[in-house]
């Protein structure tokens, strides 16, 4: 027995059977020696398909192999939701960025209770004084709020067409972990500017986290950094709304994605 | 390639040699499997390269499947394109339309009137607003298990945690809301509950006694729920006669 491949991808063997001028067992190694390394084959195939292409010879669509175009189109829209979503993130991620350069994450400047503060101020002052300042602060609050109604219609669009089940259990449970960042995600957004709302919502967040047994006392700590509002909890909010989540919400929203990118779409059949 | 007498033939195709495509035209294929020298050549080593490759595969266990789908370009890019700036388009405009609100700054000494989050935030302050529900148990002598503010915060715990038990319960192959009546109406009451949570948060809107709203909180959505689960099943009756209609057609009984 001999280590030589005698099977039918035996190339060599293959050329000796040919019989074959010259040029043409130069050709022919040159190929294969070139094949070999590049795997010409896989673009003589991508060729293939561009050929393909231009002819228009189309493979089916979901919707035209299970002859559904009559009765889902209408549904489309629903589908987009998850995209519209990202579209939104990334608004609000540009228009924020174009925000931070103006902001300021700081309670100074407050002599008594209920004075302006240094964050209060550069709020109004990207309102009233920045270029487009009132814009960019519109976009960036109504890109927020489209996304979160997208992401709430996009789990109602999921839970209703039975796309959460069998294998895709891990990204319905990824999607409850990513709507809860989002919340977070507007309730540390609308602390900032650290008006009347802002301080009575955070006032919310330290109480539901003080009663919580156990933990509360830590979290509250953590979070809010104290037990009672201040520039912590200011600048802890900040943090957690410019530098924490875009980076945990980018992440998982890739990897929300990419699992759809995997397990493909779950049309209704 | 072509025979000698094509070219003593009169061409009435204006010399240009391109003859629209018909059945007998033979495609790309077939032209490489009848040409011959190198081309020819080249093409059988594919054809064996092709194959070793496809054995490979099959021997593997990485499943390969077809993909079905619109072309990237231009179908989804166009759309996708559309989309997109239809939806930023009308984000900007809304901006434009509505500006954002700005209160007075933050004063620790003068609680507002009205403390409301934004509204995606509702039913969660409705949750933290049922402590008149929170069960006083006869066994410890009319104490409370839980305080009433962390009654409100453990809510958010069962809510998140009946959301993520929903694809380990709900098993099958049903995917429209008529094929599964119940789990339909399940999402029916929970769509319904967070409005009627939303309602509870802003409680002070209502002219009505908190009790009723209470009630109201959580019969509504049962209320829904059994509608819905009623529309359903009928709306179900149908749909299986047109399956059934059609199948019978397909196979008339004998």
């Amino acid at each position: 027995m001999s280590l030589e491949k005698k099977d039918d991808f035996d190339h060599d063997a293959w050329l000796k059977r040919k019989d074959l001028t010259p040029v043409e067992t130069a050709f022919l190694t040159t190929l294969i020696w070139l094949d070999k390394r590049l795997r010409i084959v896989d673009y003589l195939e991508l060729l293939e398909t561009m050929y393909y292409r231009v002819n228009l010879q189309m493979p089916k669509s979901h919707t035209e192999q299970y002859d559904l175009d009559n009765k889902f189109w209408y549904w489309y829209p629903l589908y987009s939701l998850g995209s519209l979503s990202i579209i939104a993130y990334l608004v609000a991620a540009v228009s924020g960025a174009l925000l931070g350069f103006y902001y300021s994450p700081s309670t100074a400047g407050a002599a008594a209770a209920g004075d302006p503060t240094a964050a209060w101020i550069s709020v109004e002052s990207i309102m009233k004084d920045v270029q487009f300042g009132l814009m960019l602060r519109g976009v960036h609050r109504w890109a927020a709020q489209f996304m979160v109604a997208a992401v709430f219609l996009h789990m109602l669009r999921v839970y209703f067409t039975g796309a959460y089940k069998e294998p895709r259990e891990v990204n319905w449970v990824l999607g409850i972990v990513l709507i809860g960042l989002t919340l977070l995600f507007g309730y540390t957004g609308y602390l900032l500017p650290w008006y009347q709302l802002s301080f009575w919502a955070g006032q919310i967040g330290v109480e539901m986290a003080l009663a919580t047994p156990l933990v509360g006392e830590w979290a509250a700590q953590l979070v809010f950094g104290g037990f009672t509002l201040g520039q912590a909890t200011l600048v802890r909010m900040y943090i957690l709304h410019v530098f924490l989540l875009p980076f945990v919400v980018t992440a998982l929203i890739a990897l929300h994605v990419g699992i759809v990118w995997v397990q493909g779409i779950a049309e209704p059949h | 390639m072509t025979e000698s007498d094509d070219t003593t033939e009169i061409r009435t195709d204006g010399g240009t040699g391109i003859v629209p495509p018909d059945d007998e035209t033979p495609d790309w294929t077939e032209r490489k499997e009848r040409s011959r020298g190198l081309s020819r050549l080249t093409y059988e080593y594919f054809e064996r390269s092709r194959r070793e490759d496809q054995d490979l595969r099959q021997e593997s266990d990485y499943v390969e499947r077809d993909v079905l789908g619109f072309p990237t370009w231009p179908h989804e890019t166009i759309r996708n394109l559309a989309i997109t700036s239809f939806f930023v388009g009308i984000i900007i405009l809304v901006a434009a339309a509505l500006p954002p609100e700005f209160m007075d700054p933050a004063n620790p000494n003068s609680t507002p009137a009205i403390i409301l989050p934004d509204w995606y935030l509702y039913w969660s302050f409705g949750l933290l607003k049922l402590n008149p529900i929170n069960p006083e148990l006869a066994v410890l002598g009319g104490e409370k298990v839980l305080s009433d503010q962390f009654y409100g915060v453990a809510a958010h715990g069962v809510i998140f945690g009946i959301l993520a038990l929903v694809p380990f319960l709900n098993k099958g192959s049903a995917r429209r809301p008529v094929e599964q009546p119940f789990w339909s109406a399940v999402g029916v009451a929970g769509v319904v509950l967070s409005f009627t949570l939303a309602a509870l948060a802003i409680q002070n809107f209502f002219p009505f006694e908190l009790k009723l709203l209470l009630t109201l909180t959580f019969t509504l959505p049962i209320v829904a729920a059994i509608l819905t689960y009623a529309v359903l099943k009928t709306m179900r009756e149908g749909y299986m006669y047109d399956l059934n209609k059609r199948y019978y057609r397909l196979r008339p009984p004998k």
